[in-house]
């Protein structure tokens, strides 16, 4: 009954998503949000009937039998459910409906969130008729299977749990943003109130998307058994360009938003935000990619995506040609200006964003002239780079700028020690390090990001001291976290990939052998048993002057799908991870086993940077939630004590965009 | 013939170079040629044993004094430009490499001849807000 029970749901779903779309296009008003909360919890109940078919073990759901297995522990079973291509389309929907119900339930009420909530449910019903009719997670098996053929064990693992929901909220979160920016082109309000309340789902969607991307990372570190965090693989590209994508938004958001301007550039950039996590999709499920994330090699759903992603695109550019030229210009600026430094941030990860999209399709394109290209680690490092490093090099400048024009000479006087400090990293780094090319500009590049952000809260802090620092408001800290981030992440990551030592040994039993000048012992392997696998479990004593630390790497093999996997063992250490993965047994020599030892310097620092850059995005979502309620409750005072020149100044575009939010519907404003 | 030489190498240990600087430049090298037998993976990532032979042989041509264009090369005759991670940036191909490039220079020359027309220097400077919202 659950598998009937949840295809019900799921149609119910799909009508109240025509619903959504009737009212929103004809100004239902209560009626479209009562619709967009009702295809929220009609898709929950579905995903939950899901679920529970994966946790009760229900073999007669072909998803189930070919999903799971009665040796799976809970966690998994439940992970089961979105680890394939069905299920995860139906999570796929939940979130976008997801996102449709919030906002119904958060936004403001005007023509706007109508209209938005509208689009959005055109996309989740365009969503759950390809998920009903064409990748149906209810279809029942018959007769139903002993046991299920068990979970790609690749796939058992907390972080890869935790990866596709964190993944989707990003990829699908944009759908909203894509949503708004349809309606806004619809209604002609793309303004500074559109950008306002665009922001924080732009920064909920790029925030999540970057713990999705995070999480992947971390986990094709230790899971893999290659010690590698990022392999410019197409699938983890596919992710890539809609984060650069919205990492230019939630940046255009801000001008559009303070200064009204770049208004028909930011619009562009939210469509196509969603139009790459749509290609993202297409490239990973229709099976044009070979990858080791690609699932659900099926022609007919590519061409199905293919076709959703013409017919939105289509629609989405065709609405911008016609309205995008209507656009007011926003407020008059010197090109050295933070808006001038914003455009800049907006080339750089814009070019960006098009050269991962080139170098990934590239080899796609050569095939069809019946070429074999591959394009890897050297072209993407080559490509992004040098255009990444001058973005970097630009942001601490930005950081101390001013709206409409900047005087460039006190911000470069207060960079000195800054610059100072990275420069003399990088030729510290280039004496000692000379073999490595990318290592000396890299981490100067990261120490001035970090030294960047120190000297802006210095700034904003001044003489007062630290009690000032906990007066900071939250956007402050959100940018500063997240910029923080960016640097911690850019040291671990050049230093990462400059100093990563790898080195295969054979050993029999009592072994010993030395891996950068450290001594290991190995003792031996034996069999050793888990709740659904086998495995050869070695044990290898790292000898230290202090001690003896015991690693235990494991080859695992789930009899279920007949897949071995690697279990690798760190320890992590200040200088790094040291990281042990065991190969295989070797012929003819009883008891000996080859094994991969790695060091991994800094590695910690390129997920806590990149989990940083995430706070930051969440932390700026919340101090944009509390501004707008604060707001709400207390229009028009506009003169909120101030300290120091420069915000008083900042005071009226501010105070002026909050009586807009408060006075007049912001449909008046129609430009055509 | 070839299977004798790989189950040969499988038995055998991955020794690295003596030379750390060379045993480097293997390694780099290992990152960039593409294992021809497995899904998107380069030959320092594969358990394949025909990458570990091709890291043995990407170690022995460096040991006999190969450069990197060398190596590459040798792979390339055997098994074609898919084994190179690196694509070749000869003839027209050198436009692989100039892409990114020639999109950055031409978004800088269009917002550059913008930014010409748009010097404003009577405009007074707005500060950032941000600090006063707390």
């Amino acid at each position: 009954m659950i598998a009937e029970i949840g295809h019900l749901l799921a149609f119910l779903a799909f009508a109240s998503a025509l619903s959504q779309v009737w009212f929103g296009f004809t100004g239902g008003g209560e009626t479209v949000k009562r619709a967009a909360v009702g295809t929220f919890a009609l898709t929950v109940a579905a995903f939950l009937l899901l679920i529970v078919g994966f946790v009760t073990l229900d073999f007669s759901m072909e998803l189930v039998a070919k999903h799971s297995h009665s040796a799976k522990p809970l966690l998994y079973r439940i992970s089961g459910a979105w680890g394939n291509h069905e299920g995860s389309m139906l999570m796929w929907c939940v979130i976008m409906a997801g996102y449709g119900g919030v906002a119904a339930l958060t936004m403001r009420a005007d023509a706007l969130k109508e209209r938005a909530l509208g689009v959005q449910g055109a996309l989740t019903a365009a969503s759950m008729a390809y998920l009903l009719f064409a990748s149906s997670p209810f279809a029942r098996l018959d007769p139903a299977p002993l046991d299920g053929s068990g979970l790609n064990p690749l796939l058992q693992d907390p972080a890869l749990a935790a990866h596709p929901p964190f993944l989707y909220l990003g990829y699908v979160g944009f759908s909203f943003v894509f949503s708004l920016a349809a309606a806004g082109l619809m209604l002609g309000v793309i303004d500074r109130d559109w950008a306002k309340r665009t922001r924080p789902w732009a920064l909920a969607a790029w925030s999540a998307l970057t713990v999705g991307i995070a999480i992947g990372s971390i986990w094709a570190y230790y899971e893999l058994g290659w010690g590698g965090w990022w392999f410019w693989d197409p699938v983890e590209n596919a992710s890539f360009m809609p984060w650069l994508v919205g990492a230019a938004l939630v940046h255009s958001l801000i001008v559009t938003h303070k200064r009204g301007g770049m208004a028909a550039w930011t619009v562009f950039l939210a469509v196509l935000a969603f139009l790459l996590s749509l290609l993202g999709a297409f490239l990973v499920r229709s099976g044009v990619l070979t990858s080791v994330h690609a699932f659900a090699v099926d022609p007919q759903r590519g061409m199905l995506l293919l076709s959703g992603l013409a017919v939105a695109g289509g629609v989405a550019f065709g609405l911008y040609a016609w309205r995008a030229p209507l656009l007011k210009s926003g407020e008059p600026f010197d090109p050295v200006s933070r808006e001038g430094a914003l455009i800049f941030n907006n080339l750089c990860l814009a070019v960006a964003a098009g050269s991962v999209m080139f170098g990934t399709l590239l080899p796609l394109a050569a095939q069809i002239w019946g070429l074999t290209i591959s394009v890897g680690e050297p072209w993407f490092e080559f490509a992004l780079g040098p255009m990444l490093g001058a973005l970097f090099l630009i942001l601490p400048m930005a950081q101390g700028s001013t709206w409409a024009r900047t005087e460039p000479a006190p911000i470069l006087k207060r960079l000195i020690v800054a610059a100072v400090l990275a420069v003399g990293a990088g030729v510290l780094a280039f004496v000692l390090y000379r073999q490595s090319p990318w290592l000396a500009p890299g981490l100067a590049v990261g120490v001035w990001l970090v030294a960047g952000v120190v000297t802006d809260v210095a700034r904003r802090v001044g003489p007062g001291g630290i009690s000032r620092l906990f007066k900071l408001s939250s956007a402050v800290w959100g940018m500063t976290i997240a910029h923080l981030g960016l640097g911690v992440f850019v040291i671990g990551a050049v230093g990462e990939h400059a100093g990563r030592f790898e080195q295969t040994f054979v050993a029999e039993p009592g072994d010993e052998f030395t891996f950068r000048g450290m001594q290991f012992r190995f003792e031996g392997a034996k069999a050793a048993e888990g709740p659904n696998y086998t495995a050869d479990q070695a044990t290898i004593e790292w000898i230290r002057d202090g001690g003896v630390v015991t690693l235990r790497p494991e080859r695992r093999l789930y009899p279920a799908s007949g897949t071995p996997t690697t279990e690798v063992a760190i320890r992590k250490t200040i200088a790094g991870d040291v990281y042990v993965a065991l190969g295989d047994p070797i012929r003819d020599r009883p008891g000996a086993w080859s094994m991969r030892v790695s060091h991994h310097p800094m590695i910690d620092w390129v997920f806590g940077g990149a989990l940083l850059i995430a706070v930051g995005g969440f932390v700026s979502l919340f101090s944009l939630r509390r501004r707008a309620t604060r707001e709400a409750s207390e229009t028009e005072t506009g003169d909120r004590a101030q300290q120091g020149s420069p915000g008083a100044a900042a005071e009226t575009p501010l105070g002026q965009s909050a009586g807009q939010a408060g006075g007049q519907p912001a449909t008046r404003e129609v430009s055509t | 013939m070839i299977l004798a030489l790989v189950m040969a190498i499988a038995t055998a240990a991955e020794a690295p170079l003596d030379d750390p600087r060379a045993e480097q430049r293997a390694q780099t090298l290992m990152r960039e040629i593409r294992c021809v037998v497995c899904e998107n993976e380069p030959v320092s990532q594969s358990t394949a044993d025909v990458a570990r032979d091709m890291r043995r042989l990407i170690r022995e041509q460096i040991a006999e004094g190969a450069t990197n264009a060398e190596v590459r090369d040798y792979f390339s005759d055997r098994y074609g430009d898919f084994v190179l991670f690196r694509p070749r940036a000869d003839g027209a191909r050198v436009l692989i490499w100039g892409f990114p490039l020639i999109l950055l220079l031409g978004g800088a020359v269009v917002l550059g001849m913008r930014a010409m027309r748009m010097r404003r220097k009577d405009l007074a400077p707005v500060g950032d807000d941000r600090d006063a919202a707390s």
